[in-house]
C-alpha cells in the first residue's frame, strides 16, 4: 500500500487513511442497516440453509450465520493447539482460524490425522463475535425450508454430539443435520 | 512519525513460523544430537524461558499494520502458551510469542 511520510496524524494513521476509514465505517452502518431491513422483510416461516457435506454425511447450517465459502489456501499449524484446529489461514489480509469439522463431530473420538484440504472447502460462519472456517468435503447449495419443517435431531444421534445440532432436515431425499453455529464454534 | 513496528527472530516449529522479540532474544543455540534443531534463549526483556525449534530462519520487521489479533476461535483452543498476536504479510503468516 501507498504511504505517504510524515503525512500522518498522530494516531499513527494518514488524513487519507483516515477519510477512507471513515467511509469504511459509514459505509459497514449502511450496510448493516440495509441487511436488517431485508432481513426483517424476510422474516417469515422460512430459513435459508446452506447444505454440505462430510463424506456421504449430509449437514446444514444458517445462511444468516455463514459468512463466505472459500477454497483452503496455505493453512499454518498451530503447535500446542487442540486437534479440532487445522491452523491459521490467510483470508484476504484477515487471519482465520481453520477448524476440521469432522473432528468437532467425532466428539474427540477421531485419531485420524488431520484432514487434507486439497479440493475441499471451507465454510466460514460468524456467531456471537466469534468466527472461524469450517473444512468440509462438498458444498451443495443453498435451500430454503419452511421453519416448520425443521424436526428434532434424530434419536440416531450419539448424545455426546446432540448438542452440536439445532435440529433435523430433509433435503434432497435424505436427512440432513442442522448445525448450531454456537455450538460448534465454541470448544 | 514513523508507523510502529516490530523486529522478530522467526523460527520455523516444524507446522508454522513463530517470532519473537529480537530485544528479548538473549542466545541462540544449536541443540547436539540426532534430534538437532535449535534452543532459543528468552528473557532480556522479561521472564527467562528457552523455546526450543527445529530451525532458525532470521529476522524480520513487521510493522503494525501487519500484525492481527489472535483468532477467539483459535485462542480457547491452545491450553498452554499462546501467541499474543498473528503477524500477517503478503507472503507468510507469523505466530508471535
Amino acid at each position: 500500500m501507498f504511504e505517504v511520510i510524515g503525512m500522518e496524524s498522530t494516531s499513527g494513521i494518514s488524513p487519507l487513511e483516515e477519510s477512507r476509514e471513515e467511509l469504511l465505517r459509514d459505509a459497514s452502518i449502511e450496510a448493516e442497516a440495509s441487511g436488517r431491513e431485508k432481513a426483517r422483510e424476510e422474516s417469515g416461516p422460512a430459513r435459508s440453509l446452506l447444505v454440505f457435506f462430510l463424506g456421504a454425511e449430509g449437514f446444514a447450517v444458517d445462511l444468516a450465520h455463514v459468512r463466505k465459502v472459500l477454497r483452503p489456501s496455505r493453512i499454518a499449524r498451530v503447535s500446542g493447539a487442540a486437534p479440532e484446529v487445522l491452523g491459521l489461514m490467510n483470508c484476504m489480509g484477515e487471519v482465520l482460524c481453520v477448524l476440521d469439522l469432522r473432528r468437532i463431530l467425532s466428539s474427540g473420538k477421531e485419531t485420524a490425522p488431520p484432514a487434507a484440504t486439497e479440493g475441499k472447502f471451507i465454510v466460514v460462519l460468524k456467531h456471537g463475535g466469534k468466527e472461524a472456517g469450517f473444512l468440509v468435503d462438498t458444498v451443495r447449495d443453498a435451500t430454503e425450508l419452511p421453519a416448520s419443517s425443521i424436526l428434532p435431531v434424530l434419536d440416531s444421534v450419539e448424545p455426546s454430539r446432540v448438542r452440536l445440532f439445532e435440529g433435523t432436515v430433509a433435503c434432497g431425499g435424505q436427512f440432513v443435520g442442522l448445525l448450531s453455529p454456537s455450538a460448534c464454534l465454541n470448544p | 512519525m514513523t508507523t510502529r513496528s516490530v523486529d522478530l527472530l522467526v523460527v520455523d516449529d516444524g507446522g508454522a513460523l513463530r517470532g519473537y522479540d529480537c530485544r528479548d532474544v538473549v542466545r541462540v543455540e544449536e541443540v547436539a544430537g540426532e534430534a538437532g534443531g535449535y534452543l532459543v534463549r528468552l528473557g532480556r526483556l522479561g521472564s527467562p524461558h528457552e523455546v526450543a525449534c527445529r530451525e532458525v530462519l532470521g529476522s524480520v520487521t513487521l510493522s503494525a499494520r501487519e500484525i492481527r489479533p489472535v483468532p477467539v476461535a483459535l485462542r480457547e483452543r491452545i491450553p498452554g502458551e499462546k501467541p499474543w498476536a498473528v503477524g500477517l504479510t503478503e507472503r507468510e503468516l507469523y505466530l508471535l510469542y
